[in-house]
Protein backbone atom coordinates (compact mmCIF):
# COMPACT_ATOMS: atom_id res chain seq x y z
CA UNK A 1 0.00 0.00 0.00
CA UNK A 2 1.82 3.64 -1.12
CA UNK A 3 0.79 4.57 2.49
CA UNK A 4 3.62 7.39 3.64
CA UNK A 5 2.47 10.92 4.23
CA UNK A 6 3.96 14.09 5.12
CA UNK A 7 2.29 15.54 7.99
CA UNK A 8 3.30 14.08 11.39
CA UNK A 9 0.23 12.40 12.74
CA UNK A 10 -0.81 11.09 16.50
CA UNK A 11 -2.90 8.37 17.23
CA UNK A 12 -5.49 11.20 18.76
CA UNK A 13 -5.88 12.57 15.43
CA UNK A 14 -8.12 9.13 14.37
CA UNK A 15 -10.10 9.02 17.20
CA UNK A 16 -13.48 9.75 16.78
CA UNK A 17 -15.59 11.88 19.77
CA UNK A 18 -17.91 8.38 20.02
CA UNK A 19 -17.61 6.68 22.99
CA UNK A 20 -17.22 3.22 22.64
CA UNK A 21 -20.06 1.01 23.88
CA UNK A 22 -18.28 -2.43 24.57
CA UNK A 23 -18.55 -4.37 27.72
CA UNK A 24 -15.67 -2.48 30.00
CA UNK A 25 -12.81 -5.16 29.96
CA UNK A 26 -13.35 -5.86 26.16
CA UNK A 27 -10.38 -6.36 24.22
CA UNK A 28 -11.37 -4.52 21.62
CA UNK A 29 -10.57 -1.21 24.02
CA UNK A 30 -7.04 -2.21 22.90
CA UNK A 31 -7.80 -2.88 19.58
CA UNK A 32 -8.83 0.28 18.38
CA UNK A 33 -6.05 2.27 20.33
CA UNK A 34 -3.08 0.11 18.17
CA UNK A 35 -5.06 1.44 15.45
CA UNK A 36 -5.03 4.91 16.36
CA UNK A 37 -0.94 4.00 16.75
CA UNK A 38 -1.06 2.08 13.32
CA UNK A 39 -2.33 4.74 11.33
CA UNK A 40 -0.84 7.25 12.81
CA UNK A 41 2.82 5.88 12.15
CA UNK A 42 1.51 5.13 8.49
CA UNK A 43 0.86 9.01 8.35
CA UNK A 44 -2.18 9.34 6.11
CA UNK A 45 -4.86 11.75 7.16
CA UNK A 46 -8.17 10.32 8.47
CA UNK A 47 -9.96 11.68 5.14
CA UNK A 48 -8.03 9.14 3.00
CA UNK A 49 -8.70 6.24 4.44
CA UNK A 50 -12.00 4.10 4.31
CA UNK A 51 -12.64 1.30 7.25
CA UNK A 52 -15.59 -0.69 6.22
CA UNK A 53 -17.12 -3.36 9.16
CA UNK A 54 -19.63 -6.10 9.25
CA UNK A 55 -22.12 -6.59 12.15
CA UNK A 56 -21.16 -7.45 15.57
CA UNK A 57 -19.24 -5.94 18.33
CA UNK A 58 -15.75 -5.31 16.98
CA UNK A 59 -17.73 -3.85 14.04
CA UNK A 60 -18.36 -0.71 15.51
CA UNK A 61 -14.74 -0.33 15.29
CA UNK A 62 -14.63 2.43 12.18
CA UNK A 63 -17.77 4.70 13.88
CA UNK A 64 -14.44 5.07 16.57
CA UNK A 65 -12.27 6.16 14.49
CA UNK A 66 -12.15 9.74 12.10
CA UNK A 67 -11.76 7.65 9.20
CA UNK A 68 -14.72 7.05 6.44
CA UNK A 69 -16.49 4.42 8.09
CA UNK A 70 -19.21 2.36 6.58
CA UNK A 71 -20.66 -0.34 9.29
CA UNK A 72 -22.12 -2.55 6.60
CA UNK A 73 -24.35 -6.13 6.95
CA UNK A 74 -23.58 -9.14 8.11
CA UNK A 75 -20.61 -10.78 6.72
CA UNK A 76 -20.33 -8.76 3.74
CA UNK A 77 -16.92 -5.70 4.88
CA UNK A 78 -14.60 -7.63 2.48
CA UNK A 79 -16.98 -6.97 -0.90
CA UNK A 80 -17.96 -3.36 0.07
CA UNK A 81 -14.38 -2.51 1.00
CA UNK A 82 -13.02 -3.82 -2.39
CA UNK A 83 -15.58 -1.85 -4.10
CA UNK A 84 -14.28 1.10 -2.39
CA UNK A 85 -10.85 0.01 -3.46
CA UNK A 86 -11.59 -0.36 -6.74
CA UNK A 87 -13.63 2.58 -7.51
CA UNK A 88 -10.96 4.96 -5.68
CA UNK A 89 -7.64 2.80 -5.22
CA UNK A 90 -5.86 6.10 -3.56
CA UNK A 91 -8.00 5.14 -0.48
CA UNK A 92 -5.72 3.37 1.76
CA UNK A 93 -8.41 1.05 2.99
CA UNK A 94 -9.20 -0.99 6.44
CA UNK A 95 -12.13 -4.26 6.89
CA UNK A 96 -12.67 -5.10 10.58
CA UNK A 97 -14.92 -7.54 12.44
CA UNK A 98 -15.44 -10.64 14.76
CA UNK A 99 -14.98 -13.80 13.99
CA UNK A 100 -18.62 -14.88 13.28
CA UNK A 101 -18.92 -12.07 10.97
CA UNK A 102 -15.62 -13.03 9.00
CA UNK A 103 -15.55 -16.80 9.08
CA UNK A 104 -19.18 -17.77 9.30
CA UNK A 105 -21.25 -15.72 7.29
CA UNK A 106 -18.72 -13.93 5.37
CA UNK A 107 -16.23 -16.91 4.97
CA UNK A 108 -17.02 -17.24 1.61
CA UNK A 109 -15.41 -14.16 0.19
CA UNK A 110 -11.97 -14.65 2.05
CA UNK A 111 -10.27 -17.24 -0.66
CA UNK A 112 -11.96 -14.71 -3.55
CA UNK A 113 -9.94 -11.72 -1.66
CA UNK A 114 -6.99 -13.58 -1.14
CA UNK A 115 -6.02 -15.18 -5.01
CA UNK A 116 -7.24 -11.80 -6.40
CA UNK A 117 -5.23 -10.20 -3.63
CA UNK A 118 -6.99 -6.54 -3.06
CA UNK A 119 -4.88 -4.35 -1.30
CA UNK A 120 -6.59 -3.87 1.70
CA UNK A 121 -5.81 -4.84 5.61
CA UNK A 122 -8.51 -6.94 7.37
CA UNK A 123 -8.26 -6.99 10.64
CA UNK A 124 -10.51 -9.55 12.52
CA UNK A 125 -11.02 -9.73 16.78
CA UNK A 126 -11.09 -13.18 17.32
CA UNK A 127 -13.30 -13.85 20.76
CA UNK A 128 -14.37 -17.46 20.07
CA UNK A 129 -18.06 -16.46 20.57
CA UNK A 130 -20.82 -13.97 19.11
CA UNK A 131 -21.17 -11.72 21.97
CA UNK A 132 -23.38 -8.87 20.99
CA UNK A 133 -26.11 -11.42 20.70
CA UNK A 134 -25.58 -13.03 24.00
CA UNK A 135 -23.10 -15.93 23.74
CA UNK A 136 -24.03 -18.15 20.68
CA UNK A 137 -21.17 -20.28 19.32
CA UNK A 138 -19.05 -19.19 16.99
CA UNK A 139 -17.17 -20.69 14.22
CA UNK A 140 -13.54 -21.14 16.44
CA UNK A 141 -15.52 -21.80 19.51
CA UNK A 142 -13.68 -24.68 20.66
CA UNK A 143 -15.16 -27.80 20.58
CA UNK A 144 -17.56 -28.50 23.85
CA UNK A 145 -17.87 -25.01 24.60
CA UNK A 146 -20.98 -24.79 26.90
CA UNK A 147 -23.08 -21.62 25.23
CA UNK A 148 -26.70 -21.14 25.01
CA UNK A 149 -26.54 -22.71 21.77
CA UNK A 150 -24.86 -25.92 22.83
CA UNK A 151 -26.05 -26.37 26.39
CA UNK A 152 -24.52 -29.52 26.21
CA UNK A 153 -20.95 -28.67 24.68
CA UNK A 154 -20.33 -28.05 21.14
CA UNK A 155 -20.04 -30.92 18.80
CA UNK A 156 -18.24 -28.54 16.29
CA UNK A 157 -14.56 -28.56 15.56
CA UNK A 158 -13.66 -24.78 15.37
CA UNK A 159 -12.48 -23.44 12.31
CA UNK A 160 -8.43 -22.35 12.33
CA UNK A 161 -8.21 -18.75 10.12
CA UNK A 162 -4.23 -18.46 10.21
CA UNK A 163 -4.12 -21.85 8.65
CA UNK A 164 -7.20 -21.38 6.42
CA UNK A 165 -5.57 -17.64 5.18
CA UNK A 166 -2.34 -19.81 4.59
CA UNK A 167 -3.90 -22.46 3.26
CA UNK A 168 -5.55 -19.94 0.45
CA UNK A 169 -2.16 -18.55 -0.34
CA UNK A 170 -2.20 -14.99 1.77
CA UNK A 171 0.74 -12.52 1.38
CA UNK A 172 0.19 -11.96 5.20
CA UNK A 173 -0.43 -13.27 7.86
CA UNK A 174 -0.25 -12.10 10.97
CA UNK A 175 -1.84 -13.09 14.74
CA UNK A 176 -2.05 -10.39 17.83
CA UNK A 177 -3.42 -9.98 21.32
CA UNK A 178 -3.92 -6.54 23.55
CA UNK A 179 -1.66 -8.94 25.83
CA UNK A 180 1.47 -6.91 24.09
CA UNK A 181 -0.01 -3.38 23.06
CA UNK A 182 3.30 -2.67 21.19
CA UNK A 183 3.38 -5.57 18.95
CA UNK A 184 -0.17 -5.24 18.08
CA UNK A 185 -0.01 -1.99 16.82
CA UNK A 186 3.53 -2.75 14.66
CA UNK A 187 1.29 -5.98 13.03
CA UNK A 188 -1.33 -3.87 12.06
CA UNK A 189 0.75 -1.08 10.65
CA UNK A 190 3.02 -4.05 8.84
CA UNK A 191 -0.24 -4.94 7.65
CA UNK A 192 -1.39 -1.85 6.66
CA UNK A 193 2.28 -1.31 4.60
CA UNK A 194 1.69 -4.66 3.05
CA UNK A 195 0.96 -4.21 -0.62
CA UNK A 196 -1.81 -6.86 -0.82
CA UNK A 197 -4.20 -8.88 0.98
CA UNK A 198 -2.97 -8.73 4.88
CA UNK A 199 -5.19 -10.66 7.20
CA UNK A 200 -4.87 -10.00 10.67
CA UNK A 201 -6.32 -12.43 13.66
CA UNK A 202 -6.52 -10.46 17.10
CA UNK A 203 -7.26 -12.68 20.27
CA UNK A 204 -10.01 -9.91 21.85
CA UNK A 205 -11.43 -11.59 24.25
CA UNK A 206 -14.99 -11.10 25.51
CA UNK A 207 -15.45 -10.26 29.45
CA UNK A 208 -19.33 -11.14 29.17
CA UNK A 209 -19.25 -14.37 27.46
CA UNK A 210 -15.53 -15.29 27.27
CA UNK A 211 -14.40 -18.15 29.43
CA UNK A 212 -12.07 -17.95 32.23
CA UNK A 213 -9.49 -19.20 30.18
CA UNK A 214 -9.42 -16.52 27.67
CA UNK A 215 -9.13 -14.01 29.15
CA UNK A 216 -6.22 -11.50 28.99
CA UNK A 217 -4.58 -12.80 31.97
CA UNK A 218 -5.00 -16.59 30.39
CA UNK A 219 -3.82 -15.70 27.13
CA UNK A 220 -0.66 -14.04 28.61
CA UNK A 221 0.44 -17.24 29.62
CA UNK A 222 0.21 -19.28 26.60
CA UNK A 223 1.68 -16.26 24.87
CA UNK A 224 4.66 -16.66 22.43
CA UNK A 225 6.23 -14.22 19.86
CA UNK A 226 7.03 -15.80 16.98
CA UNK A 227 10.09 -13.79 16.98
CA UNK A 228 11.48 -15.40 20.32
CA UNK A 229 10.90 -18.99 18.18
CA UNK A 230 13.06 -17.91 15.83
CA UNK A 231 10.23 -18.03 12.96
CA UNK A 232 11.34 -17.06 9.38
CA UNK A 233 8.09 -14.82 8.06
CA UNK A 234 9.12 -16.14 4.75
CA UNK A 235 8.94 -19.28 5.19
CA UNK A 236 5.50 -20.33 4.13
CA UNK A 237 5.36 -24.04 5.25
CA UNK A 238 6.84 -22.94 8.65
CA UNK A 239 4.11 -20.95 9.27
CA UNK A 240 1.51 -23.29 8.45
CA UNK A 241 3.63 -25.59 10.94
CA UNK A 242 3.27 -23.04 13.74
CA UNK A 243 -0.34 -22.29 12.95
CA UNK A 244 -1.98 -25.72 13.43
CA UNK A 245 -1.57 -24.71 17.52
CA UNK A 246 -4.31 -21.87 16.77
CA UNK A 247 -6.41 -22.96 20.13
CA UNK A 248 -3.72 -24.55 22.26
CA UNK A 249 -0.69 -22.03 21.94
CA UNK A 250 -0.66 -18.42 21.06
CA UNK A 251 1.37 -17.11 18.78
CA UNK A 252 1.82 -13.56 18.69
CA UNK A 253 3.46 -12.07 15.20
CA UNK A 254 4.09 -12.39 11.50
CA UNK A 255 3.59 -15.87 10.35
CA UNK A 256 4.32 -14.77 6.56
CA UNK A 257 4.75 -12.27 4.69
CA UNK A 258 5.29 -12.79 1.10
CA UNK A 259 9.07 -11.52 0.09
CA UNK A 260 8.14 -11.26 -3.37
CA UNK A 261 4.27 -9.86 -3.64
CA UNK A 262 2.52 -9.97 -6.43
CA UNK A 263 0.79 -7.66 -8.13
CA UNK A 264 -3.04 -6.37 -6.56
CA UNK A 265 -6.16 -6.81 -7.84
CA UNK A 266 -5.97 -2.99 -8.57
CA UNK A 267 -2.52 -3.01 -10.35
CA UNK A 268 -3.87 -5.28 -13.01
CA UNK A 269 -7.38 -3.53 -13.06
CA UNK A 270 -5.00 -0.13 -14.08
CA UNK A 271 -3.29 -2.00 -16.15
CA UNK A 272 -5.49 -3.33 -18.39
CA UNK A 273 -7.44 0.17 -18.43
CA UNK A 274 -4.78 1.60 -19.99
CA UNK A 275 -4.35 -1.24 -22.74
CA UNK A 276 -7.42 -0.63 -23.59
CA UNK A 277 -7.99 3.09 -23.42
CA UNK A 278 -6.91 3.74 -26.74
CA UNK A 279 -9.57 1.68 -28.51
CA UNK A 280 -12.56 2.86 -25.62
CA UNK A 281 -15.11 4.40 -26.90
CA UNK A 282 -15.55 8.39 -25.04
CA UNK A 283 -17.46 8.39 -21.97
CA UNK A 284 -19.82 10.81 -24.13
CA UNK A 285 -20.37 8.21 -26.44
CA UNK A 286 -21.22 5.53 -24.36
CA UNK A 287 -25.22 5.43 -24.80
CA UNK A 288 -24.66 4.74 -28.10
CA UNK A 289 -23.80 1.08 -27.79
CA UNK A 290 -27.76 0.80 -26.37
CA UNK A 291 -29.22 2.62 -29.07
CA UNK A 292 -29.89 1.29 -32.30
CA UNK A 293 -29.40 3.17 -35.49
CA UNK B 1 3.64 -1.66 29.50
CA UNK B 2 5.95 -0.47 26.92
CA UNK B 3 7.93 2.40 25.10
CA UNK B 4 8.86 2.53 21.38
CA UNK B 5 12.22 4.79 19.98
CA UNK B 6 12.92 6.30 23.56
CA UNK B 7 16.16 5.53 24.80
CA UNK B 8 16.61 6.29 28.67
CA UNK B 9 20.86 6.41 28.40
CA UNK B 10 20.47 8.93 26.62
CA UNK B 11 17.47 11.34 27.58
CA UNK B 12 17.70 14.63 28.30
CA UNK B 13 15.77 16.13 31.06
CA UNK B 14 13.42 17.92 28.97
CA UNK B 15 12.42 14.66 27.22
CA UNK B 16 11.99 12.92 30.34
CA UNK B 17 9.50 15.66 31.66
CA UNK B 18 8.21 15.56 28.27
CA UNK B 19 7.88 11.64 28.74
CA UNK B 20 6.68 11.91 32.79
CA UNK B 21 4.28 14.64 31.67
CA UNK B 22 2.55 11.85 28.91
CA UNK B 23 2.56 8.97 31.27
CA UNK B 24 0.42 10.95 33.35
CA UNK B 25 -1.85 12.58 30.16
CA UNK B 26 -2.20 8.86 29.50
CA UNK B 27 -3.40 7.51 32.33
CA UNK B 28 -6.04 10.54 33.36
CA UNK B 29 -7.46 9.59 29.66
CA UNK B 30 -7.67 6.13 30.63
CA UNK B 31 -9.39 6.82 33.92
CA UNK B 32 -11.67 8.91 31.74
CA UNK B 33 -12.76 6.83 29.47
CA UNK B 34 -13.45 3.76 32.91
CA UNK B 35 -15.45 6.71 34.68
CA UNK B 36 -17.64 7.04 30.79
CA UNK B 37 -17.70 2.99 31.00
CA UNK B 38 -18.80 3.20 34.53
CA UNK B 39 -21.46 5.72 33.71
CA UNK B 40 -22.73 3.64 30.85
CA UNK B 41 -22.99 1.03 33.63
CA UNK B 42 -25.10 3.12 36.29
CA UNK B 43 -22.04 1.96 38.64
CA UNK B 44 -21.81 5.66 40.46
CA UNK B 45 -19.47 4.75 42.89
CA UNK B 46 -16.50 3.20 40.66
CA UNK B 47 -17.62 6.13 38.79
CA UNK B 48 -16.77 8.75 41.18
CA UNK B 49 -13.61 6.77 42.37
CA UNK B 50 -12.18 6.82 38.64
CA UNK B 51 -12.71 10.19 38.44
CA UNK B 52 -11.18 11.51 41.18
CA UNK B 53 -8.16 9.71 39.36
CA UNK B 54 -8.48 12.03 36.22
CA UNK B 55 -7.87 14.77 38.76
CA UNK B 56 -5.05 13.63 40.31
CA UNK B 57 -3.36 12.50 37.23
CA UNK B 58 -3.89 15.97 35.92
CA UNK B 59 -2.90 17.47 39.12
CA UNK B 60 0.47 15.77 38.85
CA UNK B 61 0.44 16.43 34.76
CA UNK B 62 -0.04 20.32 35.93
CA UNK B 63 2.76 20.53 37.89
CA UNK B 64 5.25 18.65 35.75
CA UNK B 65 4.25 21.26 32.96
CA UNK B 66 4.52 23.77 35.24
CA UNK B 67 7.95 22.43 36.20
CA UNK B 68 8.77 22.26 32.24
CA UNK B 69 7.52 25.52 31.11
CA UNK B 70 9.84 27.48 34.23
CA UNK B 71 13.34 25.51 32.79
CA UNK B 72 12.58 25.09 29.44
CA UNK B 73 10.07 27.48 27.89
CA UNK B 74 8.27 26.43 25.02
CA UNK B 75 11.13 23.73 23.62
CA UNK B 76 9.59 21.86 20.60
CA UNK B 77 8.46 18.61 22.46
CA UNK B 78 10.54 14.88 20.87
CA UNK B 79 8.64 12.32 22.97
CA UNK B 80 5.20 11.82 21.61
CA UNK B 81 2.22 9.75 22.52
CA UNK B 82 2.72 7.14 19.88
CA UNK B 83 5.82 6.05 21.87
CA UNK B 84 4.48 4.73 25.35
CA UNK B 85 1.95 2.14 26.09
CA UNK B 86 0.19 1.86 28.88
CA UNK B 87 2.92 3.07 31.49
CA UNK B 88 0.51 3.90 34.59
CA UNK B 89 -2.37 3.79 32.41
CA UNK B 90 -4.72 1.02 34.18
CA UNK B 91 -5.07 -1.91 31.48
CA UNK B 92 -8.42 -1.94 29.89
CA UNK B 93 -8.43 -5.51 31.17
CA UNK B 94 -9.25 -4.16 34.39
CA UNK B 95 -12.24 -2.44 34.33
CA UNK B 96 -15.90 -4.44 34.50
CA UNK B 97 -19.09 -2.75 34.20
CA UNK B 98 -20.24 -3.82 38.18
CA UNK B 99 -16.79 -3.63 39.82
CA UNK B 100 -17.33 -2.71 42.89
CA UNK B 101 -15.02 0.35 44.55
CA UNK B 102 -13.04 -2.17 46.43
CA UNK B 103 -12.21 -3.37 42.62
CA UNK B 104 -11.82 0.15 41.15
CA UNK B 105 -9.08 1.19 43.76
CA UNK B 106 -7.51 -2.32 43.39
CA UNK B 107 -7.14 -1.31 39.68
CA UNK B 108 -6.12 1.74 40.94
CA UNK B 109 -3.23 0.53 42.95
CA UNK B 110 -2.31 -1.91 40.38
CA UNK B 111 -1.65 0.90 37.57
CA UNK B 112 0.63 2.87 40.79
CA UNK B 113 2.50 0.00 41.14
CA UNK B 114 3.27 -0.53 37.31
CA UNK B 115 4.24 3.02 36.83
CA UNK B 116 6.93 2.41 39.80
CA UNK B 117 8.02 -0.91 38.23
CA UNK B 118 8.42 1.49 34.96
CA UNK B 119 11.04 4.20 37.25
CA UNK B 120 12.17 1.83 39.15
CA UNK B 121 13.52 -0.11 36.30
CA UNK B 122 14.64 3.07 34.41
CA UNK B 123 17.10 3.84 36.74
CA UNK B 124 20.24 1.10 36.18
CA UNK B 125 20.26 2.68 32.68
CA UNK B 126 19.80 6.42 33.01
CA UNK B 127 23.74 8.49 32.96
CA UNK B 128 22.51 11.70 33.61
CA UNK B 129 22.13 12.79 37.12
CA UNK B 130 19.17 15.06 36.75
CA UNK B 131 16.98 12.46 34.75
CA UNK B 132 18.26 9.98 37.50
CA UNK B 133 16.67 12.59 40.45
CA UNK B 134 13.43 13.18 38.29
CA UNK B 135 12.98 9.40 37.90
CA UNK B 136 13.47 8.61 41.34
CA UNK B 137 11.60 11.62 42.54
CA UNK B 138 8.36 9.87 39.99
CA UNK B 139 9.02 6.26 41.25
CA UNK B 140 8.37 7.31 44.95
CA UNK B 141 5.62 9.51 44.09
CA UNK B 142 4.18 6.45 42.54
CA UNK B 143 4.90 4.42 45.76
CA UNK B 144 3.36 7.35 47.76
CA UNK B 145 0.32 6.96 45.76
CA UNK B 146 -0.02 3.41 46.68
CA UNK B 147 -0.01 4.28 50.08
CA UNK B 148 -3.07 6.67 49.64
CA UNK B 149 -4.75 3.99 47.33
CA UNK B 150 -3.82 1.08 50.17
CA UNK B 151 -5.47 3.69 53.29
CA UNK B 152 -8.48 4.04 51.01
CA UNK B 153 -8.77 0.35 50.54
CA UNK B 154 -8.79 0.04 53.86
CA UNK B 155 -11.98 2.26 55.29
CA UNK B 156 -13.98 0.14 52.77
CA UNK B 157 -16.00 -2.69 54.07
CA UNK B 158 -14.79 -5.99 52.19
CA UNK B 159 -16.84 -7.08 49.03
CA UNK B 160 -19.74 -9.36 49.15
CA UNK B 161 -18.46 -12.85 48.41
CA UNK B 162 -20.61 -12.71 45.07
CA UNK B 163 -20.28 -10.47 42.61
CA UNK B 164 -22.76 -8.70 40.62
CA UNK B 165 -21.46 -9.71 37.39
CA UNK B 166 -22.61 -13.28 38.53
CA UNK B 167 -26.18 -11.84 38.17
CA UNK B 168 -25.83 -9.45 35.26
CA UNK B 169 -26.82 -10.30 31.48
CA UNK B 170 -25.70 -13.82 31.75
CA UNK B 171 -26.07 -16.05 28.03
CA UNK B 172 -29.77 -16.12 27.55
CA UNK B 173 -31.11 -18.58 24.53
CA UNK B 174 -32.77 -16.63 22.13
Amino acid sequence: MSATGTTEFQPKDYKSDLKPIWCPGCGDFSVVQAIYRALAAIGRPPHEIAFVSGIGCSSRIPGYTTAYGFNSVHGRSLPIAQGIKLANPDLLVLAAGGDGDGFSIGGGHLPHMVRRNMDIAYIVMDNQIYGLTKGQLSPTSQKGRLTCTSRHGSLEAPVNPLLYMLAYGAGFVAQACPTDLAGMAAIIEAAIRYPGFAFVNIQSPCVTYGEEGQQLKALKAVSESLESLGHNPADRLAAMDLAQDYGSKLHLGVFYRNPEPPPTYGDLVKERQELLAKDAIPKERILDLFIKK
Amino acid sequence: MAMQGIDLARQTLLDALDLAILVEEEAQERYEEFAEQMDQYRNAEAGRFFRYMVENEAKHGEELSSRRAERFGNAPRKVTRAMIFDIEAPDYDAARGFMTPRQAMEAALASELKARNFFEAALPSIQDAEVRALFQELRDEEIQHQTMVQAELAKLPADEPFSAEDFADGPAPQ
